[in-house]
């Protein structure tokens, strides 16, 4: 038994680092808790030691050191008939259960350390609790547990291999690729002219995309807000019902309607209305030239993406408490000075952080480009690149995947975006309550 | 009250009058102003207005005219005819009726699943403390802000793997797993709010965790489950990249990869497209134009995440 005056910690500590779960049942009388935490060591040995041994048998080892060779020997006898893309998710699965086994190590040593100073300021050890206690001390487990594993699986596995596959020549042609170090980044940035040409104008074009679309939605927004605040726009709710109704519209329905309206032949509606005013003399594509249809791109995205800042305006200007306004009323503020100086900063205050967010979900907008014009037009740099006038990276990356099968640079791109969208996360998460507030 | 102080009453009744007279005759040239800007204020709305209607004129007349491709319909909506017939094509020539199902299935599994899955995780990082919370936490609001397409080749590969390729549920599982993030942070901001007495109150009484969380934390954060049911719901619902990317049987297609096939530059269904289009749109337009109101309030809270 250990002493409860806090000398054993240094006992304590040794058996819970010597076998996951020994101190909990040795010392702490902690048994439900300690045979679930050996269990997980046992299970992880067995995967790790026995079935290397044994050769037969899910292995980690092997696992992750046919990733590094992909199953090829010193000798060049291959050991390991899988695709290389299967040796490879095994390899990261198995990385990542590592990781995962090595913070429940950390996790069942703090909790062996401080149940045992729980004891020793209490000095009594509690017993075993029964079933029901033990099963609703452990209900955040079970709770955690579906979210976790998912987002592990299907978030964190496959980002991770994304991230991987861009030191890998993988593409559909390639099945059995290998590992070729920064060579796809090297040939992106400055190695191949035509790529890196490709990359610079798409970067600049994403940037600029997600500027524009961010500060037009966002004024266009707060401006229908403002004039619809006025209570003597008797009409307003009617207004708001037909603004509200693009943001309804399902975007993938709402692109494909205007791509055909604004359809370069004879048939396209804006064209006849044109024609037929005698505005212009022949049909325009208007998808032809790629200033054009990147402004195109613009406009209508102030379409569809107004509603939701003009929606987010008029929130938090009712939200803004009566009490203000009552209070400038009172010292004799007129309408528009309460407006100028009390409305206005506020909303502009409370929906600022919004616009970064917003730039971030245009940098990642997908849809409002790829339904309307599906990247189009082409420039010179397209046939080798795929990378077409409008598109924007995410929208690069899809073609390069799921068209042109050229995983190893939608990989380069891939990490490309989380670089430049890293530092907007930790921002965001910093800028939250829980975080101020030191809670986590 | 003697005569000269009702005299003083009626000279002092008259003055004001003719006060505010005056106010008014100083006020009038303001008020042209306002009427004025009023006057600006309708025209530049009724213009957005025009803006915002001009394509659904378009696909509401395409849906109801005869012909197939854009060029069937007349400036002028309507100057052709009048037909039903692309309703009865869509559900007799293609696989509609299928790929709304489908849809439905995927969306309706992904709401439910998602909302469960992140309720249940929101209220253990509200309410427990509890060593990885930090670092979970913060993986979650870093992983919320990356498209879950980047990692596309990668769920090819899983999905495969584990026999999800070409099924339903491989994409289910999916669009729930991309969601837990950011709904996990929203619902738990949610439940932030509701007091912590409530429940201890209740653990007092001998309440499990699973029943605190059953009666008294999941009733109280109804409003953003549902608002959170709802965006989950919409999203996978209209999603192309994933289906068409995991899917590749006719029988497994789902809406949004049907509509988008009939327009491309090489074809031109637009009559066909448009009316499939006012099936899913339609419905989603009712329900938004019915809670703009909560909308409006959802949106504020959203904004102010904690």
């Amino acid at each position: 038994m250990v002493k409860s005056n806090g000398s054993d910690k240094n006992k304590i500590l040794l058996f819970s680092i010597l076998f996951m779960g020994l101190s909990h049942i040795l010392f702490l009388k902690r048994f439900g808790k300690g045979i679930v935490y050996a269990f997980i060591e046992a299970m992880f040995i067995i995967f790790t030691v026995l079935t290397t041994l044994v050769g037969s048998g899910p292995s980690i080892y092997y696992a992750i050191s046919d990733m590094i060779t992909f199953g090829v020997g010193a000798d060049g006898q291959i050991y390991n008939a899988q695709a290389h893309n299967f040796i490879l998710i095994e390899g990261v699965m198995a990385l990542v259960i590592v990781g995962v086994f090595i913070i429940f190590y950390v996790i069942s040593v703090q909790d062996a350390l401080r149940t045992y100073n729980e004891y020793c300021m209490s000095k009594r050890l509690e017993g075993p609790k029964g079933l029901a206690r033990t099963i609703d001390e452990s209900f955040p487990v079970f709770a955690l547990a579906p979210a976790i594993v998912l987002v592990l699986f299907f978030v964190i596995i496959p980002l991770i291999f994304a991230a991987i596959v861009a030191f890998t020549d993988y593409t559909t042609v390639k099945q059995s690729f290998n590992w070729v170090g920064i060579e796809n980044f090297k040939y992106i940035f400055g190695g191949n002219a035509t790529w890196t040409k490709a990359l610079g104008s798409v970067v600049v074009w994403t940037l600029l995309w997600a500027a524009l679309a961010t500060f037009t939605c966002y004024f266009g927004g707060l401006v229908v807000a403002v004039l619809m605040a006025d209570n003597k726009i008797k009409l307003a709710p009617a207004f708001r019902t037909i603004f509200i109704l693009p943001y309804a519209i399902p975007s993938i329905v709402s692109m494909r309607v205007w791509f055909s309206l604004l359809n370069g032949t004879s048939g396209g509606i804006i064209n006849r209305t044109l024609m037929s005013f005698n505005l212009i003399d022949a049909p325009v594509s208007f998808f032809s030239s790629v200033s054009m249809a990147r402004f195109l791109c613009i406009l209508i995205n102030l379409w569809a993406g107004f509603p939701y800042f003009m929606l987010l305006s008029m929130g938090t200007m009712t939200s803004i408490s009566a009490d203000v306004n009552e209070a400038a009323k009172i010292d004799g503020a007129s309408k528009l000075q309460i407006f100028r100086n009390i409305t206005l900063p506020l909303v502009l205050y409370q929906t600022a952080p919004l616009i970064i967010m917003s730039f971030v979900h245009n940098i990642n907008n997908f849809g409002a480009i790829y339904y309307l014009t599906g990247g189009a037009p082409n420039t010179k740099l397209s046939t080798t690149t795929y990378a077409q006038g409008t598109d924007i990276i995410v929208t690069w990356i899809y073609k390069l995947t799921v068209d042109q099968g050229q995983y190893r640079y939608a990989s380069v791109l891939a990490i490309l975006v989380f670089v430049v969208l890293c530092p907007v996360a930790i921002w965001n998460f910093r800028r939250t309550k829980s975080f101020k507030e030191g809670e986590v | 009250m003697d005569r000269k102080e009702l005299d003083y009453y009626a000279e002092d009744k008259k003055r004001s009058e003719k006060k505010a007279e005056k106010e008014k005759n100083a006020k009038s040239p303001v008020n042209v102003w306002a009427v004025i800007a009023k006057v600006i204020i309708y025209v530049v709305l009724i213009a957005i207005s025009i803006a915002v209607i001009y394509p659904l004129v378009y696909t509401v007349a395409g849906a109801f005219s005869p012909g197939e491709d854009i060029g069937s319909i007349t400036v002028v909506p309507f100057q052709k005819g009048f037909t039903f017939s692309h309703f009865a094509d869509l559900f007799t020539k293609t696989q509609y009726g299928l790929w709304f199902k489908n849809s439905l299935i995927i969306a309706a599994f992904t709401s439910i699943f998602t909302v469960i899955a992140a309720t249940l995780s929101a209220y253990v990082f509200s309410r427990f403390r509890f060593a990885a919370k930090k670092p979970l936490l913060m993986s979650f609001m870093v992983l919320e802000t990356f498209p879950s397409f980047l990692g596309m080749i990668a769920l090819y590969v899983i999905i495969l793997k584990i026999g999800g390729f070409n099924q339903l549920w491989g994409l289910i599982l999916i669009y729930i797993a991309a969601n837990i993030p950011y709904n996990t942070w929203m619902i738990k901001s949610y439940i932030d709010t509701v007091p912590i007495s409530l429940d201890e109150a209740a653990k007092i009484d001998g309440a499990s965790n699973l029943r605190v969380f059953g009666q008294i934390v999941f009733p109280m954060a109804k409003p953003m489950v549902i608002f959170l049911g709802i965006t989950s719901f919409t999203a996978p619902w209209m999603d192309f990249i994933f289906p068409k990317f995991l899917l590749r049987t006719p029988d497994k297609m789902t809406v949004a990869i049907g509509l988008y096939s009939m327009i491309s530059d090489k074809k031109d269904q637009f009559t066909l497209f448009a009316a499939g289009s006012l099936i899913v749109a339609i419905p989603f337009m009712i329900f938004f134009m019915m809670t703009q109101k909560m909308m409006i309030t959802s949106l504020a809270g959203a904004a102010v995440k904690e």
